[in-house]
């Protein structure tokens, strides 16, 4: 018997590539370059649109300059100096409250906690990461900033220490997920070989494990940084903005204004073309600039630390601790390690129990640092533990704080009307139904921007393309664009789709601008789901004759879908949520009807939270009410990826 | 109980979730001489001799039930610490695992661990170890180079040596030559042999040949069973069970 197959694919010479598939492979690789091109346009506009404070105040006296006065009479002052030493401020104070939680509950959560308490530690950790930011500026603003102006006596607690404390909260998710990642990688062969010579379980951690996954730990901690720098609503509503190095240098209760805020509060109201106008591109550029060097270090890091435990792949010289062994002799170290243990055991108490508690324990863990060598092993177990543990119930606890307050405040106040309701009377009555109308055309157009381009790079990336020069340049794009700060996004949609194609203050603009802004992690979630399906299967339909795209399209994609969808639906939890990228190029704040086109105006939930905190008093009820359907919102798209993602994780065995 | 017993199982029985891994074991193990574990794949060889240090502890799901006397004493009673056990009861791994530190690091883990602080007294115990794992001549002016840069055998005899560091009185050898080539298995045999003198060896191995060469004192395991217990010289040449016959004559296995 024969097969039904036409005789010329059995006779024919062997024929290269059919046009199809080349046609296809086109598409593919412009979409992979879509990522390059973005963070190449996105710095040449910046450079453009900021070059002229530049050759107009010279560079030294922006970047040195110590006075940030826009307006001032007769002289404008442009020196960014009080921006920069803000953002420091605020990031180096929110890495002393992140650093220490975080490492300690991804300790509890990689190696401590038993099954059920890492079921309720994990989602509560992602929960918190897809809390919009503007609802932690509106939690600082109200709530954080009351309590430490009654806590400390101060006029307004809208300060540097507000700043930190909201910002470390933020940083939390990422610092804690990263580096579980690392500590969960280190082999068990590791800690097994410690155990069989009698370390305790302590001293297997601390001498073994926590050494093992330090790259990636600090590959954590540069990439919470990241995420600091870059922040601008949560920032902006609680650290008071006055444009000041706080002073003394230390002084913890000043309000400062960050590189970031100072974008989002002046940009709106900045002439076009104005001196003022140009500076503030400046100062985006040197944001930029600095999140880029960050992200780039942390990518580098992440980078070697995957070839160090790729599969198959000797591991060679290369591991860190090993070349840092000889540095130190072991008598500096232990004293470095006691040094460090006071700094990092301290700074634990220090979001617990304020600056006046912050002394006594000082005192009390340069104590127990003195006798730590005294102590027998399992004390020192004991001791560790408790600390890791009142970390990670410290994490949960916070995470506790925010969602009651909002939920109690907010839910009473929801009605029907409320969200079927246009605004009235500045949003202190009415409802909010144009916002979300807004908010949810926003999200579809971006999703519906970024997921075609974003699965057509990743499928590019990992079925058209063996690992070289040209992947690794597009995935460190790919990186970069996704450490770039959201405010930078705003910016460039304004002075590219606003401005520059004409486009105006438009629901378009603000979908393309959040669209550029969630394609890096459509790409890196659908890779990671094309990376999952075994090459085997790939082999299989290769094997019997089908072309690369045949392959692809029946084979590879059908399994890695659920992944996909689960990306896909993480973006628009993000973009839903997202108010630095809309603030200048789509939104308004109130509008009674509806948008008729893609160039009118839109208003969003996000902006509309941050409006109504922020410029009107009195709307009370309505400000919760608004926090809370935002919150929901975001909420409901991350529980659904979530629980997609667990219920295919369960269901495939490859 | 004779008198140069060091451990002795009785009526051991284990679970992994609803698994039974061991079956009623009851064995007792002389000091001073190296008794052999052999047996087919998943017979139970290696979760026997990890319950010897209580590795098996930090296993999810598992379940012990019997008793594992050691100097008279069972290990597993409430008041037992697995700690201090383990400090006395060294293990060398199936895999080479010597953690990603220099070569000297690896072998001063142990002692440090242990409150060693004096520099003079490390450096000491390393070469100490290094020279009865056989390893000195060959590591002795990379001390400070990464463990990770030595060739398989040599990680082996560098675990080997580690272990020693800490002085135990037995020590534990999961398969330590599956991982290794001809020659490097040869040393570690070597080793073995040298060892003896002063240390309890139990050794699990898939390889029938080893058992023979290095090991006193064999047990024949089966389907979580310890189905024959002797000198090695009785159990491969006249051996009492079917099975202990079937298998090292080769017909199974």
């Amino acid at each position: 018997m024969t097969l039904p197959l036409p005789r010329q694919a059995k006779q024919g010479r062997l024929i290269p590539a059919r046009t199809g598939e080349t046609l296809i492979r086109l598409i593919l690789l412009s979409c992979a370059g879509i990522a390059i091109v973005t963070i190449f346009f996105i710095l040449a506009f910046l450079i453009r649109d900021g070059y002229p404070v530049l050759s107009e105040t010279g560079i030294t006296s922006f970047l040195l300059g110590t006075e940030w006065n826009p307006t001032g009479y007769p002289v404008e002052k442009f020196g960014i100096v009080p921006l920069v030493a803000g953002t420091l401020c605020v990031t180096l104070g929110a890495m002393a409250i992140a650093v220490p939680l975080g490492i300690a509950c991804a300790i509890c959560v990689a190696r401590l906690a038993p099954p059920a308490v890492r079921a309720v530690v994990k989602p509560a950790i992602e929960l918190l990461a897809g809390i919009p930011s503007v609802v932690y500026g509106f939690f600082g603003l109200i709530v954080l900033t009351d309590w430490i102006r009654a806590t400390f006596g101060v006029p307004s607690g809208e300060s540097w220490l507000a700043g930190s404390i909201i910002l470390g909260i933020m940083a939390l998710p990422t610092i804690i997920s990263v580096s579980e990642d690392a500590l969960s990688c280190v082999p068990r062969e590791f800690s097994e070989g410690s155990l069989a010579l009698g370390a305790t379980h302590w001293q297997t951690i601390s001498r073994v494990i926590v050494p093992g996954a330090l790259p990636g730990i600090s590959a954590a901690v540069i990439l919470g940084m990241g995420r600091a720098i870059g922040e601008t609503m949560a920032v902006l509503m609680v650290t008071g903005n006055a444009a000041i190095v706080p002073s003394p240098l230390w002084n913890v209760l000043s309000p400062v204004r960050t590189l970031t805020g100072t974008l989002g509060i002046e940009m709106g109201e900045v002439a076009t073309g104005s001196m003022h106008y140009h500076a503030l591109f400046g100062v985006a550029v040197v944001l930029l600039v600095i999140t880029l060097a960050v992200n780039l270090v942390a990518t580098t890091i992440i980078g070697r630390l995957r070839e160090q435990y790729a599969p198959g792949r000797p591991c060679g010289n290369a591991v860190p601790g090993s070349r840092r062994a000889s540095l130190l002799s072991p008598e500096m170290r232990e004293r470095a390690k006691i040094i460090l243990l006071v700094a990092v055991l301290s700074l634990i108490g220090l979001p617990a129990a304020g600056i006046a508690g912050y002394a006594g324990c000082v005192f009390l863990f340069s104590l127990v640092a003195l006798s730590w060598r005294r102590l027998s092993p399992r004390t020192t177990q004991k001791i560790a533990f408790f600390f890791i543990s009142a970390a990670t119930a410290t994490v949960l606890l916070i995470l506790a704080v925010i969602l009651s307050d909002i939920l109690v405040k907010g839910l009473p106040a929801l009605s029907f009307e409320f969200l079927t309701e246009p605004p009235r009377d500045l949003g202190r009555s009415g409802g909010i139904f144009p916002a979300i109308v807004g908010t949810l055309y926003l999200v579809a157009g971006a999703i519906g921007f970024a997921l075609p381009l974003g699965i057509g790079a990743a499928i590019y990336l990992s079925e058209y393309r063996a690992e070289g020069k040209l992947t690794k340049i597009v995935r460190t794009g790919t990186e970069l664009l996704n450490g770039t700060p959201s405010i930078v996004f705003g910016l460039f949609g304004f002075a590219f789709l606003v401005l520059f194609l004409k486009f105006g203050v438009s629901l378009i603009a603000g979908q393309i601008t959040l669209g550029l802004m969630i394609l890096p992690t459509v790409i890196r979630t659908t890779e990671e789901a094309l990376k999952g399906v075994p090459v085997s299967l790939r082999e299989g339909s290769l094997a019997l004759g089908a072309t690369q795209w045949q392959t692809v399209s029946r084979v590879v994609i059908p399994p890695a879908v659920p992944g996909i969808v689960t990306g896909a639906i993480l973006s628009i939890g993000r973009a839903a949520g997202e108010t630095a990228p809309i603030l200048f190029t789509a939104v308004v704040f109130s509008q009674r009807f509806l948008p008729d086109s893609p160039f009118s105006p839109v208003m969003a939930l996000p902006y509309h939270l941050y409006i109504l905190a922020t410029n009107i008093p009195g709307a009370e009820a309505n400000k919760y009410a608004t926090a809370v359907v935002l919150l929901l919102l975001v909420i409901l798209f991350y529980a659904i990826a979530i629980g997609i993602r667990t219920h295919y994780q369960k269901n495939t065995h490859w | 109980m004779s008198p140069d017993t060091i451990i002795a199982t009785d009526r051991l029985n284990l679970w992994y979730g609803d698994t039974r891994a061991l079956v009623d074991v009851s064995m007792e193990i002389p000091d001073r001489k190296v008794t052999a574990l052999i047996g087919p794949s998943g017979c139970g060889k290696s979760t026997l001799i990890r319950c010897f240090n209580r590795m098996n502890d930090i296993l999810p799901g598992c379940r012990i039930e019997g008793k594992v006397m050691y100097h008279g004493e069972n290990i597993y009673d409430n008041g037992s610490d697995p700690v201090s056990l383990r400090r006395r009861i060294g293990m060398v791994f199936q895999k080479p695992n010597p953690f990603p530190k220099s070569i000297y690091e690896n072998v001063a883990y142990g002692p440090r661990v242990h409150g060693i602080r004096d520099r003079r007294t490390l450096d000491s115990i390393v070469e100490e170890s290094l020279r009865r794992a056989a390893l000195w001549d060959e590591v002795r002016d990379r001390l400070s180079r990464s463990a990770l840069s030595l060739s398989g055998g040599q990680q082996q005899r560098l675990c080997i040596a580690r272990t020693l560091a800490v002085e135990p009185e037995v020590i534990l050898m999961d398969e330590p030559c599956s991982a290794l080539d001809p020659i490097a298995t040869a040393k570690v045999e070597g080793l073995i042999d040298e060892l003896k003198k002063q240390y309890c060896v139990i050794i699990v191995t898939h390889n029938m040949q080893q058992a023979a060469r290095v090991s006193d004192y064999t047990g024949f395991m089966y389907l979580g069973r310890l189905i024959e217990f002797g000198g090695t010289t009785q159990i491969f040449e006249s051996p009492r069970d079917e099975l202990t016959e079937n298998y090292i004559t080769g017909r199974f296995g």
